[in-house]
């Protein structure tokens, strides 16, 4: 018995992989491994449209969700319903069902709103089992035509059919908030001793050391955004052509401002209409386009693609700005 | 998944990536019996790469008391509950030297373990929590005994008992880390199997802290990405102006005051001391095999704690290697004698045949001791290093006795 046993292990296991490589020789075409493929539903985009309502506004000397709600009263919002992603490795989320969607424009920047219920706040992600709550705005590049036909994926985009995405953060806004405009580890580990002190605004600054910053801290070395202080923005410009190929874009021209209270998150992300970089979304009144989204609960260790996704892509319609 | 040769195992399994070995495969041997837990390695480290803010719980080498300490604390026992709960079956009674040389697995590893479980993601695993991590060896020199009056050392097996393991990054062939990376931020060097996180495209994710089944990748709260060990590759490279271009061992191996690691590659040459030692004398092991990432650091197992226990943690081939130790055999002396007697990376060694010196017997079986000396050659093949088997008793002149 035992030795039958064996025997299955030893080479039961290469028929098996025969077989397992035929099959995902043929799957090989539209999926990577790991990847389950799309249904037709997916590549039809949801009937129900966003319309960025053109507002004349009083730009605000300071953006923030106070000041910019009055704003939103009159467009309409949508009901974005999310779930679990089950696509791609590693799955996970699910545990936001919905998220309502709002968006104006005043002929020079767009704004869009999002709010969805998370009963907790998780705006910091220096502890190793902490993660950050988040929400994401996707948009295809250029002009699309979003029919089954197409196989534009609404999940991160495809070969050849990049998006472009905008991540908003809630720790990057607890970042702009203090000196130095990074967290640092004293804000989880307050009596934390270190030798040598990184922030330049600190007591015991020491300029040797912080120019010396490619030894001593490899993410800021390596220019990832999410390692350098000072960003001055929480949300992320990005790009994306697919599962695992999301890229911070060099030039960020995305912004955001956020509110949490009574279990609800209300974040605003803006952007000018129309900006020079061809790797952005661009938006011309009067036109028409479509949006995803995905949101993140840290209180669930959500991040990557452990995330509540909409499966489907939204209609967006621009509104013609008065004059037009 | 692809089914990929692991073999210690000694059989195929699945794994996300077809397999693809290096050239040559950055590797090392421990000797546990002379480990002495003074942690110069750990500290040779830290005071290389992770002295910085952030990095404050970081020890990429950390040396751990066995059977209770941990770092992260019970990192071992809690990832063995997620495949087989702890259990070790192996079928012996076959093996091949090149496929299976310790036997066949029967058992899951963390990537068929995590199929099996059907949770989505390429392996199993956890993120250990902040307060886990809390020091390099928590629980020093606590012993496991069984509170009886008799169990003072007696050999073979100490019934009170503990002892050190050495731990860093293994660079494993199939490594848990890159199979769990969404973004694929983690790569294995083709040169020399050396694993390495991308700063740039790491994302902060943890999905390699949680499915590394030995806890080596970590996450930096300053920088918000992951970080973990580096093989020392500019050393190993050969960038280290002591060694003028040639290959040198890393931090960790070189500081070691025990003279118990010897770091080199896996490679083909049968006369490569790492080689050899791991692939031919089969004295060294790697440690838990069974969760299947193929580990790069192998394990000279500690001669007095019980087998069922070194089982679980080495394998099926630990009471042979605890033999072999016991009572050395003239090429495995020599081949001993050369841990730590260079930091150059040796790629190759000779013996030159000595007069006998000693001779006894050990637990019945009779052994002999040559002084012989054995030479080590570089990648360029170069003699770089010259020892013999005892060492030169050199006795001060008096008129020194007390000058340093
Ligand atoms: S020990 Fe862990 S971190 Fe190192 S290569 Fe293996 S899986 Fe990756
Ligand atoms: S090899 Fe280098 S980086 Fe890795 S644990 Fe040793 S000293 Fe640290």
């Amino acid at each position: 018995m035992k030795r039958r046993l064996m025997l299955l292990k030893r080479y039961g296991f290469a028929l098996l992989s025969c077989a397992f490589l035929s099959t995902s020789a043929f799957a090989a075409e539209d999926t990577a491994p790991g990847v389950k493929g799309a249904s037709d539903e997916e590549y039809t985009p949801a009937k129900e449209v966003l319309t960025v309502k053109y507002v004349q506004m009083e730009k605000p000397y300071h953006l923030d969700v106070e000041s910019l709600t009055g704003s939103f009263k009159d467009a309409k919002e949508v009901v974005i319903p999310l779930q679990k992603q089950d696509k791609a490795f590693p799955n996970g989320g699910g545990s936001v069902s919905n998220a309502e969607v709002k968006a104006i424009h005043d002929g020079l920047s767009i704004y869009f709103q999002v709010k969805w219920k998370d009963p907790t706040r998780n705006a910091r992600a220096i502890a190793v089992q902490e993660f950050r709550d988040a929400v994401a705005l996707m948009f295809p590049l250029g002009t699309v035509l979003m029919d089954p036909a197409e196989h534009f994926s609404p999940r991160m985009g495809d070969r050849e059919k990049p998006v472009n995405l905008w991540h908003w953060k809630s720790d990057w806004e607890a970042d702009m908030l203090v000196k130095g405009e990074l967290e640092d580890v004293e804000a989880q580990y307050p009596n934390m001793h270190d030798d040598f002190n990184l922030n330049p605004y600190s007591a015991y600054y020491h300029r040797d050391l912080i120019t010396s910053i490619a030894v001593l801290s490899g993410g800021r070395a390596a220019r990832n955004l999410l390692s350098q202080p000072g960003r001055g923005r929480s949300v992320e410009d990005l790009n994306a052509e697919g599962f695992g190929t999301l890229t911070t874009q060099d030039h960020q021209d995305v912004f955001g401002c956020s509110r949490y209270e009574d279990g609800e998150w209300t974040v605003i992300f803006y952007r000018s209409l129309i900006t020079e970089d061809p790797h952005d979304a661009q938006f011309v009144p009067g036109g028409n386009t479509f949006f995803n989204m995905a949101v993140w609960n840290g209180g669930e260790k959500d991040r990557n693609g452990q995330k509540n996704i909409s499966i489907q892509w939204h209609p967006l319609s621009i509104e013609r700005v008065a004059w037009q | 998944m692809t089914l990929v040769h692991n073999w210690h195992l000694g059989r195929r399994m699945e794994y996300p990536y077809f397999e693809s070995r290096p050239k040559r495969q950055f590797a090392a041997v421990f000797n546990i019996n002379r480990c002495i837990a003074c942690q110069t390695c750990t500290m040779a480290c830290k005071s290389a790469w992770t002295y910085n803010k952030g990095q404050e719980y970081m020890w990429w080498n950390n040396v751990e008391t066995k059977p209770y300490g941990g770092y992260p604390q019970s990192w071992d026992v809690k990832t063995l509950k997620l495949i087989d709960n702890g259990e070790n079956t192996w079928f012996t009674d076959e093996k091949d030297e090149k496929l299976s040389p310790y036997g066949v697995y029967e058992g899951d590893t963390i990537f068929e373990a995590a199929a099996k479980k059907n949770i989505n993601q390429w392996a199993v695993g956890y993120i250990p929590e902040d307060k886990e991590w809390r020091s390099p060896n928590i629980g020093e020199d606590v012993a496991k005994s069984n509170n009886k009056s008799d169990e003072y050392s007696s050999l073979p097996e100490h019934s009170r008992w503990f002892f050190y393991i050495q731990r860093l990054c293994n660079h494993c062939t199939y490594p848990g880390c890159l199979a769990a990376c969404p973004r694929k931020a983690i790569y294995k060097r083709k040169e020399d199997g050396i694993v390495l996180i991308d700063q740039k495209r790491c994302r902060g994710y943890r999905k390699c802290v949680e499915q590394c089944p030995y806890k080596k990748p970590m996450y930096r709260g300053l920088t918000r990405v992951s970080e973990k060990c580096i093989a020392c590759y500019p050393r190993v490279e050969g960038k280290d102006p002591l060694t003028k271009g040639r290959p040198m061992e890393t931090r960790c191996m070189a500081a070691c005051v025990g003279q118990i690691r010897l770091q080199g590659f896996l490679d083909d040459n049968p006369k490569n001391p790492v080689t050899w030692l791991i692939k031919h004398d089969k004295l060294a092991l790697p440690l838990y095999p069974q969760f299947g990432t193929e580990p790069n650091i192998y394990y000279i197992p500690p001669r007095w704690a019980p087998r069922p226990y070194l089982r679980q943690m080495f394998g099926p081939g630990v009471d042979e290697a605890i033999d072999k130790f016991m009572v050395p055999s003239r090429e495995r002396l020599a081949v001993l004698s050369l841990f730590r007697m260079t930091q150059s990376i040796v790629f190759e060694y000779k013996i030159e045949e000595g007069p006998k010196v000693f001779e006894t017997m050990i637990h019945g079986k009779k052994f002999e001791m040559y002084n012989d000396t054995v030479i080590g050659f570089g990648e360029d093949g170069q003699e770089i290093v010259r020892t013999t088997i005892e060492e030169p008793i050199h006795i001060r002149d008096p008129k020194h006795l007390n000058s340093i």
